[in-house]
């Protein structure tokens, strides 16, 4: 009897039971909100995590073996799950391979290499960064991934934006210091502006150039017209957007313009953007300090032209398109060859053509009587 | 027949010619041509540096600063020629020797309405002009003018540090954009006006021989025809 019922009810159970499937197909398990599980990192941690634990190399140096948690608690990397042995893939148990670096920074110039694994790209970048070239010429200190992300606690490098020109400033103390100075640095440390450059605006991040050549020269204005020429940005801060449209028809701007274009391995002194405004401290030109405030501007303009008398700045016409206001007798000459010219010309063009029909005219008749 | 000798001896062989041009203008002429060549052929590339057959031109930096000494050169020869001209100018003037020929009168405002009344068919006769008609006068003070305009802003574009410690500031990019503006102009001006007067129009030589026949005279200048020779230069009139 139970088994005729149950063949009676088999189509039912057969189709409960393909419904139940087809259902669980559009069943998803949420994804996993927690940290992924480390495996190894509370391992290794058993011994890094004594916080006297070190070595002596042979150099001499003490190579403190401590890892805080801490540190790893902040690092991109051990929030992912990136497992310690993933950057230290000489140890995959105790006890270690005899470490074989003499020095503190050979090992930092040794295991920055692991980095690659990962951030293939980004590495193939420093490889021709002004850096690496340094490096190839023998400079040990030249940094390495590792100098100015951090190993054990590598964070986001722009978070917040001020952590970029402290990393740079490790080593490049005075430049940074000018920069802290300047109208871009200065609304970032004190606003956190988003918007002014930070070092690796200008420098590029890890193909960081020689910035000396003659081509960032040339290429300098493009540089910051990357900013200065977009309206919507500079509208935000009431700053003109014309700026560098001006500059290019400028007597500086179209020598540079032809030596980029023509000779662009040959250096030439016509002023860039950053031999008026400074190359670190740039300034607002109201700032007293500025070097393209009026009062500073001669002194500036007498870098190139030394024999330049106090009249010599107005003959700058500035960022500024022609105006009665600022360049009168540029608005006049303007005037003049805009309107009063155009006109004498037309007269004689009309002229001319009336003298030419009136011959013509003239053939003519003579031709028919 | 040398240029030097009084108009109304002109030497009749089988024509009679007048002396029109005396050979120092003559020279001042073919020296103005020349400089004002060169100086256009050696400006134009500067003043289009930004465009690509003016960078094909000046293909190298040294190239650039040749082309400006050459530039620089032939404004000095410009510039002797034209102190030249006002020194001879303001030196006949002082000896009450200058002619009036060329100055601007009355009857030049008369003769371009007679003209104008010509050219619109108003009128069946040319006005009858003088040594030098309104037309010839008007390429001359148009090009003096031009030509100081030139002579200023040039310098000061050439020494704008040496001219700006007594002049103001502001004069350095007005005479950049006045040279480069009105070289363009004087040069639409000569091709226009002045070649189609002296080539198109009739091919008038007498800059270059001094020498004007019998008929031109007649012809285009009757009213000093007629105070050389005293004759009237009526023929013409007749033809009509």
């Amino acid at each position: 009897m139970t088994t005729r019922n149950l063949y009676r009810q088999a189509p039912w159970l057969v189709i409960t039971g393909v419904i139940v499937l087809l259902a669980s197909l559009f069943v998803t398990f949420p994804a996993v909100a927690k940290p992924p599980m480390q495996q190894t990192e509370q391992y290794c941690l058993t011994c890094h995590g004594d916080s006297t634990l070190s070595m002596t190399l042979k150099s001499g140096e003490t190579l403190s073996l401590y890892v805080s948690q801490d540190q790893l608690d902040h690092s991109v990397h051990s929030n992912k799950g990136i497992e310690c042995e993933a950057c230290h893939n000489d140890i995959s148990t105790y006890p270690h391979p005899e470490l074989k670096y003499e020095t503190k920074r050979e090992l930092s110039l040794n295991y920055y290499k692991t980095c690659e694994k990962c951030h293939s790209d980004n590495y193939a970048k420093t490889q021709d960064s002004m850096h690496a070239q340094v490096a190839s010429e023998g400079n040990t200190e030249s940094p390495v991934c590792t100098d100015c992300h951090g190993h054990h606690d590598t964070r986001k490098p722009n978070e917040p934006r001020t952590l970029v020109s402290e990393t740079c400033s490790k080593c490049h103390v005075e430049i940074v210091d000018a920069y802290k100075q300047s109208v871009h640095g200065a609304a970032l440390i004190a606003d956190g502006n988003p918007d002014v450059p930070v070092c690796t605006d200008c420098h590029g991040v890890h193909n960081i150039q020689d910035p000396r050549t003659v081509q960032f020269r040339m290429d300098s204005p493009e540089l910051c017209a990357g900013c200065h020429a977009d309206k919507k940005l500079m509208d935000k801060y009431g700053l003109s957007s014309d700026v560098y449209s001006i500059y290019k028809r400028s007597w500086h701007g179209v020598d540079i313009s032809v030596y980029k274009a023509r000779w662009g391995a040959v250096w030439h002194d016509s002023a860039v953007c950053t031999d008026c405004h400074g190359v670190h401290d740039m300034k607002k030109a109201s700032d007293p300090t500025s070097k393209v405030n009026p009062k500073n501007l001669l002194s500036t303009c007498q870098k190139c032209h030394p024999t330049a008398g106090p009249n010599w700045t107005d003959a700058w016409t500035g960022h500024n398109e022609i105006s009665l206001a600022r360049t009168p007798t540029l608005f006049y000459v303007d005037k003049f060859y805009t309107s009063f010219t155009p006109f004498i010309l037309w007269i004689c063009i009309i002229y001319v053509l009336l003298q030419i029909i009136h011959s013509i005219v003239d053939r003519v008749r003579s031709t028919l009587s | 027949m040398s240029g030097k000798k009084p108009i109304n001896s002109a030497i009749a062989r089988q024509e009679r010619t007048f002396t029109r041009f005396m050979l120092g203008q003559r020279w001042e002429h073919a020296i103005l041509i020349l400089s004002s060549f060169v100086l256009l052929i050696t400006g134009l590339p500067q003043k289009y540096r930004g465009m690509s057959w003016s960078q094909d031109l000046l293909s190298t930096p040294e190239r650039v600063e040749f082309i400006r000494q050459v530039h620089h050169i032939a404004a000095i020869v410009l510039a002797l020629e034209a102190i030249y001209h006002l020194g001879r100018a303001i030196y006949l003037m002082a000896r009450r020797k200058m002619s009036a020929d060329m100055f601007p009168n009355m009857q030049d405002i008369y003769d371009a309405w007679h003209m104008l009344q010509y050219l619109f068919f108003l009128r069946r006769d040319k006005p009858v002009y003088g040594r030098y008609n309104f037309e010839q006068k008007v390429t001359y003070w148009f090009l003096f003018f031009g030509f100081a305009l030139m002579g200023i802003s040039g310098f000061i574009i050439w020494f704008p540090v040496q001219f700006t410690q007594f002049l103001p500031g502001g004069v350095v990019p007005a005479s950049k954009m006045a040279h480069s503006t009105e070289a363009v102009v004087a040069a639409i001006f000569i091709v226009i006006w002045h070649f189609y007067h002296v080539h198109i129009e009739r091919l008038n030589l007498s800059i270059f021989t001094g020498r004007l026949s019998e008929d031109e005279m007649k012809k285009f200048h009757g009213r000093e025809y007629e105070r050389v020779t005293g004759q009237p230069a009526s023929k013409l009139d007749e033809e009509k």
